[in-house]
């Protein structure tokens, strides 16, 4: 095998809990955004546009719908004769098998995979976040820096610096100090999950690492403290373009609807940084008579003859006649039928609103039993993929769905009920 | 089926006629539909009917259709041994030699190739079709030939002049052809794709070549009604012959259309039509769209009215702008207060503020690539 300068891994194995019921059945990074993309998108497209072209995908949690996307990494420019993108699950060797125990541990059970391509560099990243990167011009800086491991921060409003992993540098912003969220910050540089490191010492470290009986195996929790604490040089790599993590509902939710935004913050839209994703073999959406589009993205296969505002629309969605969808994202193949509303409400792929129903709303006799205030903050409403919401059902604004409703006797005899009062 | 039958498609047809559509591209890489080109709609019909090894004579003016076609990935047909292959003329002019000459000319893929069978077809007959049944009645009738046509009402003395119209008999029998007749005797028309054994073709081929003769029509289809058992199958889909500007402007409209739509996309049935990836994010709607009755593929940014259009990829439509019944190809302009009506944009095309620019529904207006009114 050729030797490479630089192979990139990344890290998907998270299930994203607090995504709800969205990672039911897919892991984090395969969860969709903006439309047309998957979360993985992002740090596989911007590999290829650094000039990284050997890329591991450490999968773990429910890894078949993330393995299946990947595939042979055609769509991001990565099949690769020599080199390409590579699903990595953990796996049984003759001595032991086992999970991914830690981040630092995925690495370490891949330490084989990387060395076959004698690499220089070895770039770690997360596939939870939407931001566009070029990682080439941080492994320069790593290169000139003379560094052994590089870690790219961005600032974060010093309000929110205690949710981060924060880096506390000298003026040359070499890392003095690593803080996983602390109470009362010294720096409001935050770590974005991206690492650069020259491979020699981390290997080292990864095999010392493993061996501690002690360690979680933990990237920022045991390399990196270990690393500073033996007085390796560190640097921090500032970044300051669009940077979000989309680990919750709610941050999900607004990072879509910023794309909306009159000048929006982060351009999915440019010609010299395209965001590749695998394309589904659809048509063009069409809009009829009766539809009506604006401040929306929509994109191939959606028949809409609706009405949608401030939305974001993914492939091969239907929204019939008479029905409304306002401060929603709604997934791939999701029907929504006439008359139905949709109020600020992310819809997971193939579910079927039947004719007038209503998600997210606030009436006196909305179904609030599914009501979840962990997972749906901002009063964002949720629904599960491959569900059905049966005629006229309304659902309280917050609520969480993962199963069907239907109009079963007990809701018939609740509006009888009803209609005594 | 479909592993013992290959495709031949070509790339042009002399008998159509979309003017500058056709100046600097092949009659096979027009642009339709929002997304796609002419001969994505034949490719993926011999897609779905599994039939990967594929022969695409072509001549001048290719450059915009090995562009789209690449290494036929985005059709699966990046195959070893199997695959898409294009098929120059070492003499540029396609024309002169006609149907038979780009066969001839296609020898040496059709030696090479593996199966017994093949479609051969025009590019511009758009349908969703596959041959699977096609291919069970040939060989149940013991067919040398099978035509595909479909029926077509009483049609103008001007259409009339397009079509090869066909006598066929109750048991399946073509008993006789007019090419272009000026008296319509029959309401089956020839849908210009023929399934018929490699050998048998390259025979027939081989024959009017020595006999200087070049129409496969005439020489090879209706000269042998007699002597070979030549059958034919009816199609009973949508189907559009693309052969003039009317009929493009026509043909796209109709996929304004739901059943002409999942018809065609097979939305239905599966079967789908591949394009080529281009890597565009959605389309951008603005807080003062307005799009009505209108097909729209993904990149562009509309701000401003569309009704009853094909808007293609990556297209601009800026606020206080009206498109109406028009065609508007890829990352096209159309800047603020224009007004278009009727009108086919070829690619690239930038309308400057405020202009106007408006065809007649029969005459639609034809803007060039690249051109800024």
């Amino acid at each position: 095998m050729n030797s490479k300068e630089c192979v990139a891994m990344i890290l998907a194995g998270g299930q994203g809990s607090r995504l709800g019921a969205l990672t039911t059945n897919v892991a984090k990074p395969a969860v969709p955004f903006g439309g047309k993309y998957r979360i993985i998108d992002f740090p596989l497209s911007n590999c290829s546009h650094s000039g990284i072209d050997t890329v591991g995908v450490l999968t773990q949690y429910q890894p078949l719908e993330l393995n299946t996307y990947i595939g042979g990494g055609q769509p991001w420019d990565l099949d690769r004769r020599n080199g390409g993108v590579y699903v990595l699950p953990p796996y049984v060797s003759a001595e032991k098998g086992e999970w991914y125990k830690g981040t630092a541990n995925a690495i370490y059970q891949n330490i084989g995979f990387i060395s076959q391509f004698n690499p220089e560099y070895v770039v770690i990243l997360s596939g939870d976040h939407i931001y566009k990167m070029d990682y080439s011009a941080m492994i320069k800086a790593h290169k000139k820096a003379k560094a052994d491991a590089t870690i790219a921060v961005i600032e974060v409003p010093w309000t929110e610096a205690s949710r981060f992993g924060i880096m506390n540098t000298d003026e040359d912003m070499n890392i003095v100090e690593f803080e996983e969220k602390p109470k009362e910050p010294k720096s409001n540089l935050a770590s974005m999950g991206v690492y650069v490191f020259s491979w020699g010492p981390l290997k080292k470290y990864l095999i010392a690492d493993e061996n501690d009986e002690t360690s979680d195996n933990d990237f920022g929790k045991n390399i990196i403290p270990k690393m500073l604490g033996d007085g390796l040089k560190l640097f921090a790599y500032r970044f300051d373009g669009y940077w979000k993590d989309v680990g919750t509902i709610q941050s999900l939710w607004e990072a879509n609807m910023e794309l909306l935004d009159e000048n929006p913050k982060f351009n999915l839209d440019s010609d010299n940084w395209k965001i590749y994703s695998k394309n589904p073999v659809l048509p063009p959406q069409y809009i009829s008579e009766t539809g009506k589009v604006s401040n929306s993205y929509v994109t191939e296969g959606c028949e809409i003859s609706g009405t949608v505002e401030h939305s974001v629309i993914s492939a091969g969605v239907t929204v019939e006649e008479g029905a409304v969808v306002r401060d929603s994202i709604i997934y791939g193949g999701v029907h929504i039928g006439k008359d139905a509303v949709i109020y600020k409400s992310v819809i997971g792929g193939n579910t079927y609103v039947s004719s007038g129903a209503k998600i997210g709303c606030t009436d006196d006799d909305a179904i609030d039993k599914y009501i979840n205030a962990k997972i749906c903050t901002d009063d964002i409403t949720l629904l599960g993929a491959n569900i059905v919401i049966d005629e006229k059902i309304k659902i309280k604004s917050g609520s969480m769905v993962v199963k069907n409703v239907m109009n079963s006797a007990d809701k018939k005899n609740s509006k009888g009920q009803k209609e005594e009062n | 089926m479909q592993n013992n039958t290959m495709g031949l498609i070509f790339s042009e047809n002399p008998e159509a006629n979309l003017g500058i559509l056709t100046n600097k591209r092949a009659l096979a890489a027009v642009p339709v539909g929002g997304r796609y080109r002419i001969i994505d709609f034949v490719l993926s019909n011999m897609i779905n009917s599994g039939i990967i090894n594929i022969g695409m004579p072509t001549a001048a003016r290719t450059q915009s259709l090995t562009d789209h076609l690449g290494t036929g990935r985005d059709w699966d047909l990046d195959r070893k041994g199997n695959g898409l292959f294009l098929i120059p003329l070492y003499d540029s002019d396609s024309t002169s030699i006609g149907g038979v000459g780009n066969i001839f000319n296609s020898f040496g893929f059709l030696k090479r190739a593996k199966q017994e069978y093949v479609v051969v077809s025009d590019c511009n007959t758009v349908c969703n079709i596959t041959y699977d049944e096609v291919m069970a009645f040939h060989q149940e009738n013991n067919a040398d030939i099978t035509l595909i046509y479909t029926d077509v009402p009483e049609l103008s003395d001007s259409d009339l002049k397009r079509h090869i119209l066909l006598d066929v008999s109750d048991e399946g029998k073509v008993t006789d052809m007019q090419i272009y007749p000026t008296i319509q005797k029959s309401n089956h028309s020839y849908m210009h794709t023929f399934l018929i054994k490699k050998e048998l073709l390259m025979e027939l081929v081989g024959d009017c070549t020595a006999h200087g003769k070049t129409s496969i029509s005439k020489d090879i289809l209706l000269e042998n009604l007699p002597k070979l058992n030549v059958l034919g199958y009816k199609f009973t889909g949508y189907r559009k012959k693309i052969d003039s500007i009317g009929a493009y402007f026509q043909f796209n409209l109709d996929l304004l259309k739901k059943d002409v739509r999942d018809e065609l996309f097979g939305t239905i049935d599966n079967n789908k039509i591949f394009t080529k990836v281009k890597d565009m994010v959605p389309t951008r709607y603005g807080r003062n769209a307005q799009v009505q009755n209108s097909f729209i593929a993904d990149g562009c940014t509309i701000e401003g009215t569309v009704k009853n259009s094909i808007i293609f990829r990556g297209v601009t439509i800026a606020e206080g702008a009206t498109v109406e019944n028009a065609i508007i190809m890829q990352n096209s302009q159309i800047l603020e207060n224009c007004l278009v009506e009727n009108a086919i944009f070829d690619k690239e095309v930038v309308l400057g503020k405020g202009k106007k620019l408006v065809g007649q529904e029969t005459y639609p207006a034809l803007v060039g690539k690249r051109v800024i009114i």
